[in-house]
């Protein structure tokens, strides 16, 4: 019996592995643009707003007649797989895109590690590559074919905290929070660095295990130190919401900022209207504002209506990628990758951002940074209230 | 460091570990009874979560009602479990711990599908401060591990003097020899897993307001009280109450001097520690 | 578990089953490369072969009752030390792995020392402890050293191995496939040479009871502690492989996500025989990348593939044919 189930075993494996081979499905002609991102789990809010936001975008282009580039029409096809915020997974989700599905196009990830790993295909392959990871080391010369989609906080904290000292120059001492992991740490690093250049004082400089709910323990600490303002920095819509009510309860009266801060409604939702008062946030966007175009209104209330859930900015970014990378390959009249790299450096794009830019050379060493407009918001008796616009440093040229 | 700040930081330790030895008692009730290991027990606090969300934030029935109600939905969703697939699964500890894994993929995913993917806020039913003796909490907070400590009570007085719950610590001692004085040994282990699943309910339901609902919020309980059982004693409610109290004052005192992940990490070697010393936990029996 | 297993095959007689066994992996390990070049199988298939020598060797710790939550953290140790040896101290990767799987091995003797002092479900959640260690080390500490959140990145390849005159090199997937194959069917031999000796025999005894074997006068803590630290060694092995192919490390590599999948295989396939695990590895790792297509079903699906799986097959999918075939003989429906 021992025999039997030790070939049984080996037989099984051999026959689903070559069954597997010679299943392997035929090409569509169509383009296959591939989306990343963790789809399960506790970051699954980021993953699934990517696809969502590509999706918007892939279904409007297909339903005008498909993606005109050069002489031939294509119709958009979404390929995503969820790799559960583990950087191995990605890789082997990364390898399936590149090699059997054949995309050229990855437009879409979240998580730092991940990322780190996705381009250790996507480079050598030269598959261009765009994400929202917040990681400063996934730019770079030797990366040309990867794009941060979205502001980061490199691009964020020093004008925000330029407006703070313009506007409220009684605040003198801040304390920041942030998830441990890459894109908190990198977080918290940009809003000190923006904080010390700018002669403020750090009250604070603190994390917390992503998935913490209870912050009275690292709150006491933190409020010991009397800050003037809290950042909750790259806490997630929950838990950053969590963070500012539980400092309400503490005794907190101060000022409150989100410098990485995504999805304004949840945050008000979560921490409450009295501890949400006055949050200031330069990173997200407020689809039913009245600053903000009718494009993106029209947005916002489709998405609403398809996905039952109010966009955060992460859907809004991919979204908008989705369009810079497809108006690139257009006027490169290619689907080649190095030619609509050129398109995509040369010039100005109009965006649900409004005028959008690819720089950040100074900080990254390349020019593969989206830059657009920040617009500062604050939290008004529980509504999203849009009070400035700001221009990230590279932007200003 | 004044003497204010250090207990300050032990009650907010303190704070809500009640709600984690809930959470804590369900597992060990579990295990006690049918000898596996839940790890979709962390699902059920999930699912009294959202059931508290759609009763109390979305229909606006009264808060204690609603408790009552996710605990007994949730109680029912055991029973339910346990008649499909852990029945079978009694004394493999191996294989229940793979199908408690398959049934956590199947609740998360069905969670996220069904309820969404971002966070669902609830509204707090207490709300205002308490301030006494230079301390801070919050009256949610308060009533919170005050409902917590009544159930846990509620659960000593059944586990010690109803007659199910006098079959219970029966089976728990000895399944066979409960068996030959007639204990109904499939009620019991329906009974066992459903009051286990009901007290991740009910966890789940008074720490929605205070938390807010997502569908992976389990995961981070259900470590809690792994941590708490093997401190306390698989087994032992007492033990519990007392891990989930030293657990709450490492991490409340902790996080005053070192960072989240050294926090993390001391909590962990506290466990290590303790199985060291005491290779049952504080309170195991035999 | 088996009873008429272990007991029945003195050791050193019945070596033709062992051995036609390994002869069909090596016949499968070869022949794949020769079926498709194609990059993503190749990616899979390297995969699998790594996680097999992990699940192998799990199963080792398994057979002496141990169910060890750690196991991953060795890999991860293995994978850092020979990342850090390679790239800091510059030492090439052939004299960092067996560096790299000597120092797992030498942490797995105090870790797994500590752990036996415990029993069952104590020892799965001390292990689990340890590991949860481990991991927030790797994340939160050193950053210098280990990369922190962000991770460690730019591992280089394994360097080029003179051989022969000629050079052979492991830059490509199937130079990296060649690499793991040959790792894995020495681990694969050694396991199974130890399954089928007294080692075997002795695990047996030990799983089916502690006290039992003691009174036959084994000392039982030898055993398992010596399981544990070979395990290590092949985990340890195991990391190194993957750090170099991978060139990027993150402490989530080795959390309690990827540790879980490794015992849903080795228990899906069954812990019964040293071939369990291949089943599983296989079948499982297949599966879950054709699940991939499902997008935001894929967890779902893979749930209940495992809840269903091991309801009809509770010593694991490699005892099923045997089991199939008792019934049929037999006539008589064996519950499950």
């Amino acid at each position: 019996m021992r025999i039997r189930a030790s070939i049984a075993a080996v037989v099984i494996a051999l026959a689903a592995v070559v069954g597997t081979v010679v299943m392997g499905g035929a090409q569509d002609k169509t383009l296959s643009i591939g989306v990343l991102g963790p789809l399960s789990g506790g970051a699954a809010s980021y993953g699934v707003e990517l696809v969502r936001g590509a999706e918007m975008k892939a279904d409007e282009i297909n339903k005008a007649g498909g993606l005109k580039v050069g002489a031939d029409t294509y119709r958009i096809k979404l390929v995503s797989y969820d790799h559960k915020a583990l950087a191995a997974d990605a890789a082997t989700a990364a390898n399936k895109l590149v090699f059997q599905d054949k995309v050229k196009y990855i437009i879409g990830n979240a998580v730092g590690a991940t990322c780190n790993a996705v381009q250790t295909v996507t480079e050598p392959e030269k598959v261009l590559f765009s994400f929202v990871c917040w990681g400063t080391n996934n730019l770079g010369p030797d990366k040309p074919h990867s794009f941060r989609v979205m502001l980061s906080q490199w691009e964020v904290a020093e004008p925000f905290y330029r407006w703070v000292k313009e506007k409220h120059p009684q605040i003198k001492r801040v304390a920041a929070i942030s998830p441990n992991d890459t894109s908190g740490k990198d977080t918290n690093t940009a809003v000190v660095k923006a904080l010390k250049a700018l002669g403020f004082e750090v009250a604070a400089d603190e994390y917390y295990e992503r998935g913490t709910k209870d912050f009275y323990p690292i709150l006491t600490k933190i409020l010991a130190a009397k800050p003037d303002m809290l950042d909750v920095a790259a806490a997630p819509a929950g838990e950053g919401g969590l963070i500012l009510k539980q400092a309400r309860e503490l005794g907190f009266k101060g000022a409150k900022g989100w410098t990485a801060g995504t999805n304004p409604f949840t945050i008000i939702g979560v921490a409450g209207k009295d501890a949400a008062e006055g949050v200031w946030s330069p990173a997200n966007i407020n689809v039913r504002s009245d600053f903000v175009s009718a494009t993106v209104r029209r947005f916002g209330a489709e998405y609403e209506k398809r996905y039952n859930e109010v966009p955060g900015v992460i859907a809004v970014a991919n979204y908008a990628a989705f369009d810079v990378i497809t108006k690139a390959m257009q006027e490169a009249r290619s689907l080649d990758t190095d030619k609509v790299l050129a398109a995509l450096t040369q010039k100005p794009f109009e965006t649900v951002w409004g005028r959008l830019v690819i720089g950040g050379k100074e900080t990254y060493g390349i020019d593969r940074q989206f830059l657009y407009p920040v617009v500062i918001s604050e939290v008004r008796d529980g509504k999203v209230v849009d009070i400035a616009q700001v221009l990230p440093t590279a932007l200003k040229k | 460091m004044s003497i204010d700040l250090l207990v300050q930081a032990l009650l907010n330790g303190f704070g809500l570990a009640m709600v984690y030895v809930l959470v804590a008692l369900g597992l060990t009730l579990i295990f006690s009874i049918l000898e596996i290991i839940n790890f979709a027990h962390g699902e059920f606090y999930m699912l009294g979560g959202y059931v508290t969300y759609y009763a109390f934030a979305v229909f606006g029935l009264n808060y204690f009602a609603t408790l009552g109600f996710a605990i007994l939905a949730v109680g029912l969703a055991g029973v339910v479990a346990e008649r499909l697939i852990f029945r079978y699964l009694r004394g493999k500890t191996l294989n229940a711990f793979i199908v408690s894994l398959g049934l956590l993929w199947v609740m998360q995913a069905s969670a996220q599908l069904s309820f969404g993917v971002l966070d669902k806020p609830v509204p707090s039913a207490f709300s205002g401060i308490v301030r006494a003796f230079g301390l801070v909490i919050s009256v949610e907070r308060l009533v919170v591990s005050l409902s917590a400590i009544v159930l846990i009570a509620a659960l000593y007085l059944f586990l010690r003097w109803s007659r199910p719950g006098r079959a219970m610590r029966a089976v728990a001692q000895d399944a066979d020899a409960a068996a030959l004085q007639g204990v109904d040994i499939e009620l019991v282990s329906a009974l066992g897993f459903g009051i286990g699943c009901a007290l991740a309910g009910g966890a789940g339901g008074l720490l929605a307001p205070v938390f807010a609902v997502s569908p992976a919020m389990g995961a981070l309980p259900v470590v809690k009280a792994f941590i708490i059982i093997i401190i306390g004693g698989m087994g032992s409610l007492p033990g519990a109450v007392v891990g989930g109290l030293l657990l709450g004052s490492v991490e409340g005192l902790g996080s005053l001097f070192m960072g989240s992940a050294a926090v993390s990490v001391l909590g962990f070697l506290v466990v290590i520690l303790a199985l060291l010393v005491r290779p049952r936990g504080l309170f195991g029996g035999a | 578990m088996e009873p008429s297993r272990g007991l029945s095959a003195p050791p050193g007689r019945a070596l033709s089953a062992p051995i036609a066994g390994l002869a069909l992996l090596a016949a499968g390990v070869v022949a794949l490369p020769q079926l498709t070049r194609d990059s993503y199988y190749l990616d899979v298939a390297t995969t699998i072969l790594m996680n097999l020598a992990l699940t192998m060797s799990l199963r080792l710790q398994v057979s002496t009752g141990q169910l060890n939550m750690a196991h991953i953290s060795f890999m991860g140790i293995g994978a850092y030390a020979s990342a850090l040896l390679v790239t800091r101290v510059g030492i090439s990767f052939w004299a960092a792995l067996p560096i790299a799987a000597v120092v797992a091995a030498l942490l797995a003797f105090p870790i797994g020392g500590l752990a036996l002092r415990v029993t069952g479900p104590y020892y799965f959640l001390i292990t689990f402890a340890f590991s949860e260690v481990v991991r927030l080390f790797f994340n939160n500490f050193f950053v210098d050293l280990f990369g922190g959140p962000s991770g460690l990145v730019g591992i280089p390849k394994p360097s080029a191995l003179p051989w022969f005159g000629r050079a052979l090199t492991f830059t490509t997937k199937l130079e990296l496939y060649t690499l793991m194959a040959a790792l894995l069917l020495v681990t694969a031999a050694v396991l199974v040479r130890l399954e089928h000796s007294r080692f075997g025999l002795v695990a047996s005894a030990i799983r089916q009871g502690d006290l039992l074997a003691e009174t036959l006068g084994v000392n039982v803590f030898r055993y398992k502690l010596t399981a544990y630290v070979v395990g290590s060694l092949v985990a340890g092995v195991a990391g190194a492989f993957f750090a170099h192919s991978h060139q990027v490390l993150h402490s989530s590599d080795f959390g309690l996500e990827p540790m879980v999948l490794l015992v849903v295989f080795t228990v899906i396939g069954g812990t019964g025989s040293v071939w369990g695990p291949v089943a599983g590895t296989v079948l499982m790792t297949i599966a879950g990348e054709l699940l991939r297509e499902l997008h935001h079903y894929e967890s779902l699906v893979f749930g209940v593939v495992l809840i269903l799986t091991m309801l009809w097959a509770p010593d694991g999918l490699v005892a099923l044919p045997g089991k199939l075939a008792r019934r049929r003989r037999a006539g008589v429906s064996l519950a499950p």
